[in-house]
């Protein structure tokens, strides 16, 4: 099948989006089943690209208006924008399922719309090879984030979502300019001619203009000393939509920063930002940690959780290795399974029984064992407790770190991960330990939704080398510059 | 009160900033041609797209991959707006009616407004301004009507339907292209079909460009106007 019909990734949530005031008339029910039937179908075409692009092991170009980069725009969609979209369109589908319990209040109509843009923000960005579309798409994703952070319109809500646009309009501002700076210095915006080009650039130009880039993605990829609306705004937006953030919305942002990063490794002074990028984020997990041990609501522990594992994975991607990348997509698709089934446990807990105060987890092993299971298995696999997938992941990351010579972060991270281990221990206690409760029964598709989550899990850190050797190629997709530019049609302009 | 100390620390960062940005900026000499990609456009717009205004042309034919995604951006703004400020029962509060000149002469020139507007965004391929800024004078005329009536209000199914049936035509001229030209937002008018090939520079030229600016300015026209709408109604109790 022709390789550009991929563009339907982008096409379709769009113009479902679209659609969904047309039939706002039918009701709470339709409209919640049309947006699971859309996210369904796009898991189909992005399961197609995948199985696509891994037989031929060629990446699809999907050239938009058929112009030729580096004057039209093209999407990219190789080892690791295959992989990504499809877990994009995965998480999104569960959570359309989770939002027909999770989300009540109302207008429903907006809220999927708002959905199916996030979804298509993140797929945007990255299967996108342009650096100006990635800004359009990085602002679909973080303008419907903004909106459905506020969604609740509780004051919380209200307050997390100023934060949010705040600093992710400075973030975004800064991003534009670190592209106008790139454009002047090499007159295009295509990756592959600017990888070709990188060279030839000025090194302070280059410098600059990669460092505005990347404090632009960083409050899109929680960073340190910008990711101070993250734990207001995962705990404040409804659970489905918290999930999202943390399952795919921060990788993009992560992808993107690492996406840049490689394109410009050619550029002089490249290695200093790289250490930049490793001291921030050595500081994000060590902070995030801490942060995580203090708080009482299980929902922003988790939060302040996903950032520390951000943080790692930024760790990883900046290494400048290829050890390191492919350890950094590894751990990203590991994360996004195990904060997919940790979000969805505790929002499912947080809607069943009032809040997501610790107090409401006491007795949850009997109340409701199928979900105090699966946060069970998801809070083991997040300490990094062998025989489950993140184990795997964090070793490799920290033996990447140790080979790249990075001791003294490996030695924070691992101390921070001592820090991890008191606090999910203290959650599985609570559940299984402490108080008791009457049986509640649970949502079944849920709890389908749980189980195949920690299965996989479970069978990922049994048997970690099929996932392994498709990772190191999703990786392989980032570090191998020569490779990208490669397959990139460019038309040869003006050279 | 803003602490002179804090004051004069932000003063002194915004400052190291600045010159950091400079020293940048100075790494991309002013007036030198790093035209690379800018060149083709230039020298090829009139063949390959029939738009004579080559911003126009670049905005929706040869990167409107990025025009398709600000059309969402703008239509995110008014979803959220709408979703943030839902309430079951709003209504608009205004207290004061404009004076007469004020109302007679909105009345007199809504019209003119929205024909200008219209204007802008048909003649898109050929003079300056496109389907954004001629939306935008349309929403304009109805900000006026908002303000100078204190009962006016949109006639909201109409504008929401129009706005998401303009966003999907949008979308579906682009798989029509994928369609026939075997690429998403494919000119099929002007590439397949060669339509309007002789014509150059006039109005029934410019491939799909004006049949797109044309939905874009319909799209925030309704978008921004009913921004407006939202922004201006407060609840009020059952």
């Amino acid at each position: 099948m022709n390789g550009q019909y991929a563009s339907l990734l982008i096409a379709l949530p769009l113009i479902s989006a679209f659609f969904v005031p047309l039939i706002k008339g039918l009701g709470r029910k339709a409209v919640m089943g049309y947006l699971v039937l859309i996210t369904a179908i796009q898991t189909g075409i992005a399961g197609w690209v995948f199985s696509e692009v891994y037989s031929t092991g060629k990446p699809i170009i999907v050239m938009a208006g058929g112009w030729k980069p580096p004057v039209g725009i093209n999407l990219y969609i190789g080892h690791f924008a295959a992989l990504f979209v499809l877990i994009v369109a995965i998480v999104s589908f569960f959570m359309a399922i989770f939002s027909y319990k999770a989300v009540t209040v109302e207008p429903i109509d907006k809220y999927a719309m708002l959905f199916l843009l996030l979804m298509l923000g993140a797929t945007g960005m990255i299967a996108t090879g342009d650096i100006f579309n990635l800004f359009v798409f990085m602002e679909i994703t973080s303008i419907t984030a903004y909106a459905l952070t506020a969604y609740n319109k509780t004051g919380e809500a209200a307050e997390a979502s100023m934060k949010y646009i705040v600093l992710g309009g400075i973030g975004s501002s800064f991003f534009l300019i670190g592209v106008a700076l790139i454009y002047g210095a090499t007159g295009t915006l295509n990756m592959g001619h600017i990888a070709q080009l990188a060279g030839t650039m000025n090194a302070t130009a280059a410098q600059v203009g990669l460092a505005l880039v990347i404090f632009g993605l960083a409050v899109e990829a929680e960073l340190f000393p910008l990711n101070a609306w993250a734990p207001d705004a995962y705990q404040a937006a409804p659970h489905p939509i918290t999930a999202m953030f943390s399952a795919f919305v921060v990788k993009a942002g992560l992808y993107a920063m690492a996406r840049l990063i490689y394109i410009l490794q050619n550029a002089n002074g490249w290695s200093d930002i790289l250490k930049l990028v490793i001291a921030l984020a050595t500081l994000t997990v060590v902070v995030a940690e801490f942060s995580a041990l203090r708080q009482r609501d299980v929902k922003r522990m988790i939060a302040y959780s996903s950032i520390s594992q951000v943080g790692m994975i930024a760790f990883a991607l900046a290494l400048g290795t290829q050890a390191g990348i492919s350890a950094g997509v590894f751990h990203m698709v590991n994360h996004a399974i195990v904060k997919a089934l940790l979000f969805l446990t505790v929002g499912y807990v947080g809607i069943t029984l009032g809040g997501t105060k610790i107090e409401n987890f006491a007795g949850l092993g009997k109340r409701m064992p199928l979900t105090a299971l699966t946060l069970t298995i998801g809070s083991l696999a997040a300490v990094g407790i062998p025989l489950f997938n993140i184990f795997w992941s964090k070793v490799r990351i920290l033996l990447a770190g140790v080979e790249a010579g990075y001791s003294w972060s490996v030695a924070l991270i691992l101390g921070a991960s001592v820090v991890e281990a008191v606090y999910y221990l203290r959650l599985i206690h609570t559940m299984w330990f402490v108080g008791n409760g009457e049986r509640i029964r649970e949502n079944f598709a849920i709890g389908v939704i749980a189980i195949f989550l920690a299965a996989l899990i479970v069978v990922i850190g049994i048997y970690p080398n099929d996932l392994w050797t498709l990772v190191q190629k999703a990786g392989q997709d980032i570090f191998n510059v020569a490779n990208y530019i490669s397959h990139v049609p460019l038309m040869g302009v003006g050279s | 009160m803003v602490s002179l100390l804090k004051r004069s620390l932000a003063i002194i960062s915004i400052l190291i900033i600045g010159y950091w940005l400079a020293q940048g900026l100075a790494g991309v000499p002013f007036g030198q041609d790093k035209m690379l990609v800018g060149h083709y456009y230039l020298q090829h717009v009139k063949e390959q797209t029939g738009a004579v205004n080559a911003v126009t042309a670049i905005v929706v034919n040869y990167r409107g991959f990025d025009t398709l995604g600000e059309v969402t951006v703008l239509f995110i703004a008014s979803t959220g707006v709408g979703a943030l400020l839902w309430r079951k029962k709003r209504e608009r509060t205004a207290k004061t009616e404009g004076s007469v000149v004020l109302t007679t002469g909105v009345e007199l020139l809504f019209p003119f407004i929205v024909m200008f507007g219209s204007y802008i965004f048909i003649h898109g391929h050929l003079t300056p301004g496109g389907g954004f800024p001629g939306g935008a004078t349309i929403a304009t005329a109805f900000l006026l009507l908002y303000m100078a009536f204190i009962s006016y209000e949109i006639p909201h199914r109409l504008f929401e339907n129009l706005e998401g049936i303009a966003g999907m035509s949008y979308v579906l001229v682009g798989l029509i292209g994928l369609a026939i030209g075997g690429y998403f937002l494919f000119d099929w008018i002007w590439q397949t079909w060669h339509w309007g090939t002789s014509n150059l520079g006039r109005l029934f030229s410019g491939g799909f460009i004006p049949v797109i600016y044309t939905i874009i300015g319909i799209k925030v026209g309704t978008e921004l106007s009913g921004i407006v709408d939202n922004m201006l109604k407060e609840e009020v109790g059952e």
